[in-house]
């Protein structure tokens, strides 16, 4: 091997752990960084999850970003020159190296045969061969290795922290597109319960729709609105087919005062009057053991007058026990006690049927009002933000519009006689219109005021109740706010070649995006189970049944 | 081959040595004034010594003449004296036949060592006359060049204290000068060994050890060694930082210099830096050979403005700041 190829080889052995080391030392440094980056995100993420769409676009591009940097640290190579100033340095060769490697490799240089170039360079080459590259630069581990290891591990324990709204990354867990209040989550458990339930009314797909409603909200396959429609659209299938409770209630309550007109049936007549159906069935089943021992024919006829009439008083979904009491009033007429322990018997079943009806009825309403609450919080958070967002908009363009408006009210200052610019007073009210919500004209010639006059709009001076003067009160409260949106509407058009272009547009009809149909109820769920049933609250009900009773008319009369 | 080279330089090295020895039996205390001077020597340069008075310059002259068998001449420069007494003049004389002839008769100046001494006492057009001897080796008196013999070397001393009735070298003669170098007082060691050698009856003696031709060898040997041209190139970006202009200069000199080195003082670098070298039995030129010279080679050409002078500002302190923001070639 010649003194050059000596001298090249050490050279290039150099330089390789050189870069070795160096990619090490800036690799394990850049991970230092940029480790920060995902770990101050997962911190972040605890406190505020995020979804899996933007963990997933950030980790990726976190990972390009390294894979990038580091890439770009191994494109970085060191010159065979630089190799040599770096080896001269270290092993204080006062640049022997790195002139022999000159001398060696520049071209056209009139010293490169002399003897003395010569030498210079077999000196080079002998002291070359006898570096001990591994003493020089010796493989060692960067220190900031360890950091970026402990960084590492911090980011794996964070994700396993036992945090209520932690994710776990590592097993691609991640917060959902929506997430839901624990209210709403227990809302729609119980609506879960309740609509089981109800699959015995032939309706077991309202669970799969509602539990595909919820995975579409979390997952962001759809937004608000739309799960707020198709949970009307829930609530609109399952209000499908349901009984008419008050008017069951009331076909029981008059089939009851018919039945009361026959001794025999004053039982099945007050247990039916307190809407106790099970105690009802058991005394038409008594009745139909006992109504036909021994009875004279005054009663006979009482008891089938009571029950015509009680089959006349049935209301819609009786109709079948309608027909048992009449077939059982029939059969008294015929003298039948077969057939009228037949249709008691018979009536019994119906009125449990009816029982049972009932029940899941009940059920489904309740299933519907949680429904109904779970679009209603939804509803309410969605007009939460939308009202943020229209604040925040509507004050950035206050501010810029009273900027605006100052600076051509200044303009118009000037004015002695108070009427200044038209243009700038009307700039000036503009601003204070934006800012107040309200509609005011400016006045000309007065600089713009961000918002001060609609401040003083909002709260006006007054007296209170005890009549005390100069007290501030807020009688007008807050402005109201019309955050009207006008819906973007399509419309089939033309351009100018004639080609059919479909064009987007707010509609013209200004139809709003609003929905006013579904105003939010301000009513707690226990005031909307007050009024959206009939049924009499436990704790009134002897005191108003006593009081009926007592201003009842007298039998007879 | 490399065995011829070999030998060179360890003669180099030997002869070196040997000079510096018998100088340094008279001169105490000096061994950077010493080696700066027969660097100069050998560099075929001058030299400026530069301190107070008593420090022993003169003595340092006429010590590396006594060393050498070579022909020293010695100047004292004053106010009133003439190019002519130095260069030497035609004079009239009679010949044989009684006519009347005019002979050139030679100044001191025609020597193989020259002390000028106090040199900045002479008027510029006195100090003139050491410009072309010192460049070219050649004195021109009237119609005819006479060639100076070889090695030619000016060693020249001045008084930093006393600036009445003197004159300061003008830039061309200073960039003439090889070195200069500052003598500065001794340690209080030094100065016992002086006392014990020069108060005694016998005086230290010195013996002639090199003679011309060897001086000359040894200039040859110096001009062979190689230097890369990384090696130059820092030499090179070292001179142009000493010029107020961008991109090599720096902040201090921008504000504090006229005028820098000339490619004379780029050459002084890589010469210097050459000697240094062999003296440390290398036969490359490595940086810190030339970082070794510069204070030497460039604190005489580098001219300070005037606000450098209104702040006292020493030419070392800007060669010290350009050493400093100069990196080594990688």
């Amino acid at each position: 091997m010649s003194d050059k190829e000596l001298i090249i080889k050490s050279l290039q052995k150099v330089e390789r752990r050189m870069r070795t080391n160096r990619l090490l030392r800036e690799v394990a440094f850049g991970l230092c960084i940029s480790l920060l980056i995902p770990v101050l995100f997962k911190v972040w993420d605890i406190f505020r999850p995020f979804g899996g769409r933007t963990v997933a676009i950030v980790l990726v591009l976190w990972v390009i970003g390294v894979a990038a940097y580091v890439g770009w640290k191994m494109s970085q190579k060191a010159t065979l020159l630089e190799a040599a100033a770096a080896i001269d340095t270290r092993a204080s060769l006062r640049d022997e190296i790195k002139s022999a490697y000159w001398f060696v490799t520049a071209a056209n240089t009139p010293q490169r045969s002399t003897e003395w170039v010569e030498l210079q360079v077999r000196r080079a080459a002998r002291r070359a061969s006898q570096l001990n590259i591994e003493q020089l630069y010796p493989r060692t581990i960067p220190r900031n290795s360890y950091f970026a290891a402990g960084l590492a591990l911090l980011l794996i324990a964070l994700n396993f922290a036992p945090f209520s709204q932690n994710h776990n990354w590592v097993l691609l867990q991640a917060a959902p597109a929506f997430s839901l209040t624990p209210l709403e989550l227990k809302l729609i458990n119980e609506t879960k319960k309740l609509l089981k339930e109800a699959q015995k009314l032939d309706q077991p797909e309202l669970v799969k729709q509602l539990e595909e409603i919820v995975e579409n909200l979390q997952a962001g396959n759809i937004d608000p609105a739309e799960a707020l429609k198709q949970l009307d659209d829930l609530r609109n299938q399952l209000a499908e087919g349901n009984l008419d409770m008050a008017n069951i209630n009331e076909g029981l309550d008059e089939m009851a005062k018919d039945l009361s007109g026959a001794p025999e049936t004053k039982d099945v007549s007050e247990a039916m009057a307190e809407h106790d159906l099970k105690s009802t069935a058991e005394e038409l089943k008594k009745l139909a053991e006992e109504a036909m021992d021994a009875k004279d024919a005054r009663g006979m006829k009482a008891l089938q007058d009571a029950l015509n009439q009680a089959a006349e008083s049935a209301k819609p979904g009786m109709q079948n026990l309608s027909k048992d009491m009449k077939a059982a009033a029939d059969s008294l007429a015929n003298q039948d006690s077969k057939a009228f322990q037949d249709a008691m018997k018979q009536a019994a079943n119906d009125v449990q049927s009816l029982q049972q009806k009932m029940a899941d009825q009940q059920a489904k309403n309740a299933a519907s009002q949680d429904i109904q609450n779970l679009a209603d919080s939804l509803r309410q958070r969605q007009q939460e933000q939308q009202a943020k967002a229209a604040q925040n908009a509507g004050q950035q363009g206050a501010a810029q519009q009273a900027q605006q408006g100052n600076q051509q009210g200044k303009e118009g200052q000037p004015n002695p006689d108070g009427q200044g610019d038209p243009n700038s007073g009307a700039q000036s009210g503009s601003a204070r219109n934006d800012s107040s919500g309200g509609s005011q004209e400016g006045q000309q010639g007065q600089p713009g005021k961000a918002g001060d006059q609609a401040q003083a709009g909002a709260a006006g001076s007054g007296q209170n109740p005890s009549g005390a003067p100069q007290a501030p009160m807020n009688i007008m409260g807050a402005p109201t706010k019309l955050n009207v949106k006008l819906e973007q509407e399509k419309l089939a058009g033309e351009n100018d070649g004639g080609t059919p272009q479909n064009l987007e547009e707010a509609s013209k009809q200004e139809r709003s995006k609003l929905d006013y149909r579904n105003i939010p109820s301000q009513l707690s769920p226990a005031q909307k189970d007050v009024l959206n049933q009939d049924k009499i609250p436990w704790e009134y009900k002897s005191l108003i049944k006593n009081y009926f009773q007592a201003i009842r008319p007298p039998r007879g009369k | 081959m490399s065995t011829a080279i070999d030998q060179q330089i360890e003669t180099f090295q030997n002869q070196f040595k040997r000079i510096k020895d018998e100088v340094s039996k008279v001169i105490v205390g000096y061994e950077d004034i010493i080696d700066g001077v027969i660097m100069s020597l050998l560099a075929h340069g001058h030299v400026l010594l530069e301190g107070v008075p008593g420090l022993g310059k003169t003595k340092l002259v006429s010590t590396l003449s006594n060393v050498m068998h070579l022909k020293f001449s010695r100047i004292q420069f004053t106010p009133d004296l003439m190019p002519a007494d130095i260069t030497g003049t035609n004079v009239v004389q009679e010949g044989k036949h009684g006519e009347k002839l005019l002979q050139f008769q030679p100044g001191p100046i025609f020597a193989n060592i020259v002390l000028a001494d106090e040199v900045n006492r002479a008027t510029p057009k006195t100090q003139s006359a050491l410009l072309e001897a010192m460049e070219e080796t050649t004195v021109s008196v009237g119609k005819r060049t006479f060639r100076l013999e070889e090695p030619f070397f000016v060693l020249a001393t001045q008084n930093p204290l006393e600036q009445e009735g003197t004159y300061p070298l003008p830039e061309a003669q200073l960039d003439r000068f090889f070195m200069k170098l500052k003598v500065d007082y001794p340690t209080v060691d030094s100065l016992h060994t002086i006392m014990n050698r020069t108060t005694r009856v016998e005086e230290p003696q010195v013996n002639r050890i090199v003679d011309g031709a060897e001086i000359l060898e040894m200039r040859k040997t110096i001009r062979a060694v190689p230097i890369a041209r990384p090696v130059q190139d820092y030499a090179v970006r070292l001179m142009l930082a000493t010029h107020p202009r961008p991109p090599h200069a720096n902040a201090t000199t921008m504000r504090y210099v006229r005028c820098g080195a000339s490619p004379r003082g780029a050459q002084a670098l890589v010469i210097g830096g050459k000697i240094r070298a062999l003296l440390q039995n290398r036969v490359h030129v490595s940086c810190e050979d030339i970082r070794a010279v510069t204070y030497g080679a460039l604190r005489h050409r580098v001219l300070l403005n005037f606000e450098g002078e209104a702040e006292r500002l020493d030419t070392d302190t800007i060669l010290k700041s350009i050493l400093e923001s100069t990196p080594e070639p990688k």
